[in-house]
């Protein structure tokens, strides 16, 4: 097979395996599962081969649309950097599609699931092998077409019909600030493509400007939810943990970093310094706001967007190797905590809130330990995936700014608070409610991929053994890192602090909240902090207060005036008076259509007789 | 010269069967006048594209299938002259298509005196195919005319609610901007000079002497709010939305998505490419009423509750991007217009068409009292949601393409740049009433009292025809959606030929700019 071949099929196999479950019709509730698995096995197949066979990066392209000199193009490129991301995707992908031919089984309407997961690959695999920036925000709208899809499956439900509609809209305007980059970007360079692009902006710097890079890195903000468009991925979780386990913490999510890097190299350092502050605000801010959630998966969505603050931080310093990284190892263990969150779920009968589980570590060991090897991972212990790259950002941080590696190190500390609170309440103790204890250990397609994720959340931190050359410049910024005048010291504070963040947090929230509690401890001896956490510094009220005193009466009254003023009064009127000063044609507009049909043919009539000169 | 037939039967075949299912056609409901209905369609459908896949672009500055009649009024210069270029070559096929899908519904559809409904629309169908194919400018209106008229006739009929007033008010309103229009287009005539009044002895008369600024000022403001009228172009926008309220599903098709595009295809088509220096007086203008229509119709459009009248305010705001695009007066922007103009047209049709089948499933056209149409039908809901998600320019579909060129083209020169920070928030606005279609429509749960009686037991998912007229519909938008090039290889000739910033700028040199180029490379 050769390379082309090869990579149009790991791109349309995804598409056709949708199309196919949808045309599977009546027999999709019985064979769904098995074609997404088989299709989800393939790919990865596929991309191993490609992987193998590859070296150095490709590139093809064709043209797509041409009006005069203007032409738009699409085409395919991988490089090291898009080989990565596509490994990536493809391993938690086949692990996300199995876990949910156990966690869909019962479902209605799993035809509709499967064949959203699959063409949800094809749009993030459009986004990995896009070649220009135009193809880029192509995909970039269909995956989040597929994102709207999946977290509206359960439609019924009220959230859910909330929760999409916010998805989408909230990206839009991201993506409104996006695609006016993208044309700004084709007008400045003559091309959107990704290789040219690199080759014009290092002749001739003067053409890179901050402007450009602000309205491209919109996109950013709102698909990896940064602040202030982060307000959909909390919400994002009304739909099945297996798609918020793919979508909105591996994939999806971090596509957005993954844009960054493609185009880092127009972005100026004002942009890139306001994406360290911002990222590292976020981090914090999300770590704060995972204290006062009592749903699980709305916890893990906290930790999620703390988490893409880390990647955001770490890029805005420079090191965009390491920001990818960090996406690879968060990818892992992120996809094995809300599997394992899923399967909590499952197992307790859809309850979400972690006061109502307990005691669940007797009941399901192998989802509690791979969960707690998850959460072992996030927090950066040693030893555990998180730690290499956690490690590898806050020694950049450190050499960057001081400001910012401390909130960096209090994101941490945070981390491993909120995350200790969750596995403490869920694990041990007692059981809370009938459900919890009911709960028995999941189906073996379920704890297969969480084995095999907590396999990866374990090593995948040990960049050197990455086959075929995977993560090229992740190893030159790590040597870089290596390479900082004082490494070593900063090393050693740094491995200090980071690992007293993770045994304060996961100890202090031991003692705090205890084991398997039924209420949250700081809701009740502190109730005047736990509400203002939960009110996120009020931000998706300050939306919700634009839509309806601000947006609403302004729509409400353009259409008033539209109807009354222009409809009714000035067109109307203007008829009205037009009709006083032709009372003599009154006679013939009597207001019947029939009259202006007849009047219609009459002067065509004589317009004829005109033309062959009868007058 | 066969294919110049194959044009001309495009119109004659419809109006005959027309006439035949106006006079003959006791009941449709038979076997046969379905048939006959059927192929009164389908063999104009079939001609169209195969018109399509013998185009040949690289005929410069000319027609292809060029066909010519007399008509008895040669002394004017009139003759029924045929043709297509690469501006009307799309909107013609897009008219053969809406009309497949609009008839084919309606053959199969309840409504009362159907052979009259029927054939009322195989004359506007008729009249469609007739005004994208003329180069004659008379027939060009006359035909526009022919099509406009049964429009107005179906509403006064089959019409909801306050018919004959919106009829009315629509007719005038109409009829006033097609005045207008007629007004500026023979002004044109008489004072280019051309030998006959079609659209190639215009650019020729005006290639060889152009006519002077202020007179190019008055006919093109004449043309812009003539067409402008007819194309709802803010302020003149408020007959649509309560037309399209009241006009039965087959006029809606047809007029929103068809015969409403005639206003811009003038624009693209004549009063732009022969007028330039009366569109660079008024092209600001055409920014900013362009403006008017996505913004202040945009947000109109968020506070509907009624679905008809959401679609008609949707329209009328995407007629914004095309009158924007126009603004740009270049190559880019025309192409994207052109798009455009297709994209929406098969995508608002579909849009009327799947509201009336909502319509049957709720027996309202009020969205806060619908919901849970993903449980009674989910093909409908599915369906539903893809044309949404088309008109609010999802990638994929061609609604897309049309929307990103235009913006493009609005950034190539600085002085339009302005527009394009403004107009890019209209795919915000979209979204915000788009998906809150979808949300109060297919998501929740569907309660019984909700849903009319006989419909929730009885009508269900979609049937066949439904299912055809809407498939015909989405799959065209996805195929220019997926590959444009379909589309743009036909059309750029023509536009590189009609829009080359040489020939269109006076200072320099109307006259011997690119075109006694290429006369010289034809010699």
């Amino acid at each position: 097979m050769d390379i082309l071949t090869n990579l149009l099929s790991i791109l349309f196999l995804p598409l056709g395996t949708s199309l196919l479950i949808i045309a599977l019709g009546k027999y999709r509730k019985q064979y769904s599962s098995i074609v997404a698995f088989l299709s989800s096995l393939a790919a990865l197949g596929l991309s191993y081969i490609l992987l193998k066979n590859m070296s150095g990066s490709v590139h093809y392209s064709w043209e797509w649309l041409a009006f005069g000199d203007s032409k738009f193009y699409i085409g395919l490129l991988l490089d090291n950097i898009g080989a990565t991301m596509l490994a990536m995707v493809s391993i938690v992908a086949l692990c996300i599609v199995s876990f949910s031919t156990g966690y869909m089984s019962e479902d209605a309407a799993k035809g509709r699931f499967f064949a959203g997961v699959a063409f949800f690959m094809f749009s993030m695999t459009g986004i990995i092998l896009a070649d220009n920036l135009i193809m880029i925000f192509l995909f970039w709208e269909l995956v989040g077409f597929s994102s709207y899809l999946l977290i509206g499956h359960y439609f019924q439900k009220e959230e859910a019909k909330s929760a999409s509609k916010k998805a989408f809209i909230v990206n839009r305007v991201g993506d409104f600030g996006f695609l006016i980059g993208i044309i700004l970007t084709y007008w400045q360079f003559g091309t959107t493509d990704l290789e040219l692009l690199s080759i014009k902006a290092n002749l001739d710097p003067s053409l890179i400007n901050s402007f450009v890079g602000f309205l491209l890195i919109c996109g950013f903000i709102g698909k990896s939810a940064q602040f202030p468009l982060h307000v959909w991925l909390p919400d994002a979780m009304a739909g099945p943990t297996p798609v918020s386990a793919l979508i909105h913490a591996a994939t999806m999510v971090a596509a957005g970093i993954y844009l960054l890097i493609r185009v880092e190299f127009i972005l100026t350092s004002e942009v890139l310094t306001y994406i360290a502050y911002s990222g590292a605000f976020v981090a914090l801010f999300a770590g704060f706001c995972a204290f006062a959630q009592d749903d699980i998966k709305r916890i893990l969505a906290y930790s999620t967007l703390s988490q893409l603050g880390y990647m955001a931080a770490i890029f805005g310093m420079g090191y965009s190797g390491i920001a990818l990284f960090h996406l690879i190892t968060h990818a892992f263990f992120k996809a094995l905590l809300f599997l394992g969150a899923g399967a909590v779920i499952h197992a307790c009968h859809h309850e979400q809130s972690i006061f109502k589980m307990g005691g669940l570590f007797k009941k399901m060991p192998i989802t509690a330990i791979t969960f707690i090897i998850g959460t072992l991972a996030l927090c950066g212990v040693y030893g555990f995936s998180g730690f290499y790259s956690k490690d590898a950002i806050l020694i950049a941080a450190n050499d960057y700014n001081t400001t910012l590696f401390y909130f960096l190190v209090l994101g941490a500390l945070m981390t491993a608070g909120y995350m200790g609170r969750l596995i403490w309440i869920v694990f041990f103790g007692k059981a809370n409610s009938e459900a919890a204890s009911s709960a028995q250990e999941v189906k073996v397609v379920m704890t297969v991929p969480l084995i095999v994720l907590s396999v990866f959340a374990v090593f995948v931190g040990l960049n050197a053994y990455w086959p075929f050359g995977l993560g090229a410049s992740i190893v030159s910024d790590l040597d870089h890192l290596h390479h900082l005048s004082n490494y070593k010291d900063i090393h050693k504070w740094v491995l200090i602090l980071g690992s007293s963040a993770w045994v304060i947090g996961l100890g202090f929230s031991l003692i705090f909240y205890g084991r398997g509690s039924s209420d949250d401890r700081l809701q009740v001896k502190s109730p005047k902090i736990h509400a203002f956490l939960k009110d996120r510094l009020w931000i998706d009220e300050i939306y919700q207060f634009y839509v309806n005193n601000i947006q609403k009466p302004i729509t409400e009254f353009l259409s008033f005036a539209d109807e009354v003023i222009l409809r009714g009064i000035i067109v109307r009127g203007g008829a009205g008076l037009v009709g006083i000063f032709g009372v003599g044609f009154r006679l013939l507009q009597v207001g019947k259509l029939n009259n202006y049909v007849l009047w219609f043919f009459v002067g065509l009539l004589l317009f004829w007789l005109y033309g062959i000169d009868l007058f | 010269m066969m294919h110049s037939h194959f044009l001309f039967s495009t119109i004659w075949i419809p109006f005959l069967c027309g006439l035949t299912f106006l006079v003959l056609v006791k009941d449709v409901k038979t076997l046969g006048s379905r048939l006959l209905g059927l192929a009164g369609v389908i063999v104009p459908f079939i001609f169209a594209w195969v018109l399509y896949f013998n185009y040949d672009a690289s005929h410069v500055n000319a027609y292809n299938f060029e066909f010519i009649l007399p008509t008895g009024l040669e002394s004017l210069g009139i003759f029924l002259h045929l043709g297509l270029n690469g501006i009307s070559l799309p909107l013609y096929l897009l008219s053969a298509t809406v009309g497949l899908s609009a008839i084919a519904y309606a053959l199969f559809s309840n409504a009362e005196r159907l052979n009259l409904y029927v054939g009322l629309l195989f004359i506007m169908f008729s009249g469609l195919m007739g005004t994208f194919a003329s180069v004659d400018l008379f027939f060009f209106y006359f035909f526009h005319e022919f099509a406009l008229i049964p429009t107005f006739i179906m509403i006064m009929i089959w019409g909801g609610v306050a018919r004959h007033a919106v009829a009315l008010e629509m007719t005038i309103y109409l009829t006033l901007g097609a005045l207008l229009s007629l007004i500026g287009l023979i002004a044109l005539y008489q004072q280019s000079g051309a030998e006959a009044f079609n659209m190639i002895a215009l650019k020729d008369a005006l290639q060889e002497q152009a006519i002077s600024e202020v007179l190019q000022n008055n006919i093109f403001a004449l043309l812009l709010f003539g067409f402008g009228i007819l194309v709802s172009l803010f302020p003149f926008h408020t007959w649509a939305p309560k037309g399209y309220g009241a006009a039965p599903t087959g006029a809606a098709m047809l007029h929103a998505g068809v015969l409403k595009k005639f206003g811009l295809y003038g624009l693209l088509q004549i009063a732009i490419p022969f007028l330039p220096s009366g569109s660079e007086t008024w092209g600001f203008w055409l920014l900013f009423l362009g403006l008017g229509n996505i913004l202040v119709i945009g947000l109109i459009t968020l506070a509907q509750k009624d679905l008809k009248q959401m679609i008609g305010y949707s329209s009328v705001m995407h007629m914004g991007y095309a009158f924007i695009g126009l603004g740009t007066f270049s190559i880019l922007g025309a192409g994207g217009v052109l798009l455009l103009l297709v994209a929406h047209g098969l995508s608002v049709a579909l849009l009327f068409l799947l509201s009336t089948c909502i319509y049957k499933r709720f027996s309202t056209y009020d969205m806060s009292k619908m919901g849970g149409l993903g449980q009674i039908a989910p093909n409908l809901s599915v369906f539903f949601a893809m044309a949404i998600l088309a008109s609010i320019g999802l990638p994929g579909f061609a609604n897309f393409w049309g929307e990103f060129i235009i913006f493009a083209a609005l950034a190539e020169s600085e002085t339009t740049r302005w527009v394009l920070y403004l107009a890019v928030l209209g795919i915000i606005i979209s979204a915000v009433y788009g998906l809150r279609a979808v949300g109060d429509i297919v998501f929740g749960v569907a309660q019984e009292n909700r849903v009319s009686e006989n419909a929730s037991s009885s009508i269900g998912d979609m049937n066949r025809i439904e299912k055809f007229s809407a498939t015909l519909l989405l799959g065209s938008l996805l195929l220019i959606g997926v590959y444009p090039k379909v589309f743009s290889d036909n059309s750029n000739e023509t536009l590189q030929n009609f829009y080359n910033k040489n020939s269109l700028s006076l200072n320099d040199g109307y006259v011997d700019g690119l075109n006694i180029e290429e006369q010289r490379d034809h010699e």
